[in-house]
């Protein structure tokens, strides 16, 4: 079992890490996260052999936070989707305690929702980008699946921060782990968007009230927010995913590092065949698509890029109104772990994109008593750079639920 | 029926920043290929461009001596296609939202009038690495040296304002200066510091159609640039007149068959925001701050110094030519030179000098200050004009003050009135006809008589005492 959830394990021993943050804490990582001298192969052939010559920041990070990097999953070629991904099995299989995993379009919240763990997507811009191999800069980031919301306050808390190397950092207002945790009684209102249903059946309509009415007698309020273009956010991901990813993607071309197929005449016919031969099914899709985006139908991708922006003010305005939204975090009959086309993709994660692309940090909460197969999950979203408001919140309701539900 | 040409020109220029325009890797292109390389210019998976502040300042400051207005906001594009010289399958560029607009300079005309041609764009553009063709064994193969990878550039974009290659060649001689001045770049054609394309099409004279262009490039120097377009103006021409359509496209200057030839097409890819380098927004503060960092511009310049010293127009203006020689002519006026005395000897006896030993002016061996001495000197009438040249010589050669020089070589002046009285009787002695000539009203030979007094004293003589002598003993 374990042969199949690593790539790769970490030779040395255990840090004596006595008294810092993360002491005793393991974790696991992606070959897409760049621990100096490991394989780094990002689940595509494209990285076959390649070794990174520097750690990511964050991994530096929790190192110095005393945390012990057990080894790399397996992972979906560069991240996209979690198909061939292992990061939450490693958790649940009691090889780490906290799983680092690349969300691109909600895959910690999906791995967290299908493994019953608990899921996070941090704020776009407060932990640092630097050595995360990933097709879609706008809107990926470092994810994080653990047993319980406690664990990923601590990681968070570790590597959030400025990266005077990371230049796609927010400027101002990167929140401060003591500061914003938030203390006493964190119960607020949730707003429920009502355009979701349409994407639900009934029995997961049921289940997901059910959750909602079980928050309320918690003493959050409920109340429903309407987003009318709720159907567009998987749309605005893949147009505006794709693209960044056909960009991304243009440096796997065999020339300086990685995959180079042999047997070619000239660059142009090395360029095509390492290429062909580099990029898996889904992938090689999704640079078409974004090809095809750039090359003849650039209107569509300019039209994206405003309703991305109109999308985000939409959202934006929601919290006025409330304090975090509800969601659910996936949907039956369309499985992530096995969805290998970008369509069935995004219908799986058609609930999960709305934060990647707003860049507003959201955590899945598996129920403890879940397991229901037609549990829809509770998926909570607040304001960009609240996030440790959010997992106190996660927090709280994970001790409600402990105490009976 | 005459054709007129329609010209406009792109720019590239190499600013002369420390670094690359993306990583701390030194911004030396020349050096042992592949040395200046990291996991940012070689886009190594995972890293992340760190934009360079230099570069902003710089192409801040490039399109401030431009007269561009800079824009509030500006964002790099992805200008993006497959090529061997790009190590990321796109070009960092600006391609929908440039750095600046709205720029000009002005030239003098064919017709000796000042013209005013527009530059539509500044933008910031990144360089790529540059293709070493060779064989291995029979085998061609092709090397990548990344070392210009992610060189800073700026491209100037014009409008088509310009009609012959004579403007063409005046435009790149005003940009030229105005860059140097403000010290942003070296733009220097022959060393690829600067490369200027053409776009060139042809029509009736005194028509506003606007027809097919062609591009042509890789000129080294400025006057291939209007070689080239003047090639190209004629090759247009005849090909309207046989009745042939021109299609857009680009040709190469041959430089030594002195003509353009077709190029094979270069695809052209689009251009799309990019998602990792964040947006620019510059404060109306910190542009202010860039402005005021500019130093005075040759305009201005010409101005200050008519005014300021009585230089003529054309003495201003060469003394302004560039700043370097700007400067050394100032601090030689600051040591008490008559400013008209210092921009004469610069221009007339220095520049030659300097330029015959392939010297920098602002490196010379001879200071402003010992300039200011040698001039100081000549203008007190210790020494004479032609003593004054030769000290001017040895001051490249020797350590010494040209006090000092003048001591030891003997150049002083000789302004002692017996001796020189005695000088022009042993003169007028020795050349009775030209005395004769004199007297009989052929006044040329007073100068041939002072010449001779001049010869006798070994150059030491006051010419001014010697003329007054010999007028008064002549009369
Ligand atoms: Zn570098």
């Amino acid at each position: 079992m374990s042969i199949d959830t690593f790539v790769y394990r970490n030779t040395s021993p255990p840090p004596d890490a006595a008294g810092t943050p993360l002491s005793g804490k393991r974790f696991s990582v992606q070959p897409n996260m760049s621990v100096r001298d490991w394989p780094t192969g990002a689940g595509s052939l494209a990285l076959e052999g390649y070794v990174a010559v520097e750690n990511a920041t964050v991994v530096g990070r929790l190192q110095m936070a005393g945390a012990y990097i057990v080894g790399s999953t397996r992972m979906s070629e560069f991240g996209l989707g979690i198909c061939d991904d292992s990061s939450a099995r490693a958790v649940v299989d009691g090889h780490a305690d906290i799983a680092l995993i690349t969300d691109t379009m909600g895959e910690a919240r999906m791995a967290a929702a299908l493994t019953g763990l608990c899921g996070f997507k941090p704020s776009y811009g407060i932990v640092s980008r630097l050595g995360l191999i990933g097709l879609v800069p706008s809107m990926e980031c470092f994810g994080m699946v653990a047993r319980h919301p406690a664990d990923i306050t601590a990681v968070l808390g570790a590597v959030v921060g400025p990266d005077e190397n990371d230049f796609s950092m927010v400027v101002d207002g990167i929140p401060d782990p003591g500061a914003e945790k938030g203390d006493g009684d964190l119960r607020g209102s949730f707003g429920v968007v009502p355009e979701i249903l349409e994407l639900l059946g009934k029995e997961e309509i049921k289940i997901f009230r059910e959750n909602l009415k079980w928050l309320e007698m918690n003493g959050w309020k409920v109340h429903e927010v309407s987003i009318p273009d709720f159907a567009l956010f998987p749309v605005i991901h893949n147009v505006i995913g794709s693209v960044e990813a056909s960009s991304s993607g243009g440096k796997y071309d065999g020339v300086r590092y990685g995959y180079r197929a042999q047997g070619t005449k000239n660059w142009n016919e090395m360029y095509l065949k390492t290429r062909d031969e580099a990029f898996g099914f889904l992938v090689k899709t999704y640079f078409m698509q974004g090809a095809y985006f750039q090359f003849e139908n650039y209107q569509a991708f300019e039209n994206a890029c405003r309703i991305r922006a109109r999308l985000l003010r939409e959202t934006q305005r929601l919290f006025e109104e409330v304090d975090m939204l509800v969601l659910p975090t996936r949907r039956h009959g369309f499985p992530a772990d096995t969805a290998r086309s970008v369509k069935e993709t995004y219908e799986a994660f058609s609930f999960t994109v709305l934060s990647n692309i707003t860049g507003q940090p959201a955590i899945h909460l598996s129920n403890p008593r879940g397991g229901k197969p037609f549990e829809p999950g509770v998926q909570l979203v607040c304001p960009h750079c609240a996030d440790f408001r959010l997992l106190s919140v996660a927090e709280q309701l994970y001790a409600c639920w402990k105490g009976g539900y | 029926m005459g054709y007129e040409a329609v010209i406009g020109l792109e720019i590239h220029l190499e600013l002369n920043c420390m670094t690359k325009m993306f990583c701390n890797c030194p911004n030396l292109p020349g050096d042992e290929p592949n040395l200046n390389t990291c996991p940012i210019c070689l886009w190594f998976p995972g890293a992340i461009p760190q934009f360079s502040h230099e570069t902003l300042e710089k192409a801040v400051i490039t399109s401030l001596a431009l007269n561009c207005e800079i824009q509030k906001e500006s964002a790099f594009d992805q200008k993006v296609y497959y090529y061997p010289d790009l190590p990321k399958g796109f070009q960092l560029s600006q391609a929908h939202r440039p750095l600046a607009r709205h720029g000009w300079l002005d030239i003098i005309g064919m017709d000796g009038r000042t013209r005013r041609l527009r530059i539509r764009h500044v933008h910031m553009e990144e360089d790529v690495a540059k293709l070493v063709h060779e064989t291995e064994g029979r085998t061609p193969i092709s090397l990548v040296d990344f070392n210009r990878a992610g060189v800073p550039l700026v491209e100037i974009v014009t409008e088509p304002d310009m009609r012959s290659p004579h403007d063409a060649m005046e435009f790149i001689r005003a940009l030229r200066m105005q860059i140097r001045y403000a010290g942003s770049a070296d733009c220097s054609m022959e060393a690829g510091t600067m490369r200027v394309d053409a776009n060139i099409s042809i029509r009736p004279e005194a028509s506003e159609v606007m027809n097919t262009k062609v591009e042509v490039k890789n000129m080294n120097s400025i006057r291939h640039l209007g070689d080239a377009i003047a090639y190209e103006m004629q090759r247009q021409e005849a090909c309207v007149r046989n009745g042939e359509a021109i299609v857009l496209h680009t040709r190469l200057w041959d430089p030594d068959r002195r003509m353009t030839t077709p190029m094979r097409g270069k695809f052209e890819g689009p251009c799309v925001p990019d998602p990792s380098v964040p947006a620019i927004r510059l404060s109306e503060e910190w542009i202010s701050e860039m402005k005021s960092r500019l130093p005075e511009m040759p305009g201005e310049k010409v101005e200050r110094f008519i005014n300021q010293y009585g230089l003529s127009r054309d003495e201003a203006v060469m003394m302004s030519s560039e700043r370097d020689l700007s400067e050394y002519f100032e601090s030689v006026v600051k040591e008490n030179i008559a400013p008209r005395l210092a921009s004469h000897w610069v221009a007339t006896q220095l520049l030659p000098l300097i330029r015959e030993r392939q010297q920098n002016i602002a490196e010379s061996p001879v200071t402003p200050a010992r300039l200011a001495a040698l001039l100081s000197m000549l203008a007190g009438e210790e020494i004479n004009t032609s003593s004054a040249k030769i000290v001017l010589t040895q001051l490249f050669e020797r350590k010494d003050s040209p006090e000092a020089i003048v001591q030891m070589s003997g150049f002083s002046q000789v302004s002692d009135k017996d001796e020189l009285d005695r000088l022009v009787d042993r003169v007028m002695a020795d050349n009775p006809s030209a005395v004769e000539d004199f007297r009989n009203g052929q006044a040329k030979a007073l100068g041939f008589l002072i010449g001779r007094a001049m010869q006798a004293s070994q150059g030491k003589a006051n010419p001014k005492m010697i003329r007054e002598i010999l007028t008064k003993k002549l009369g």
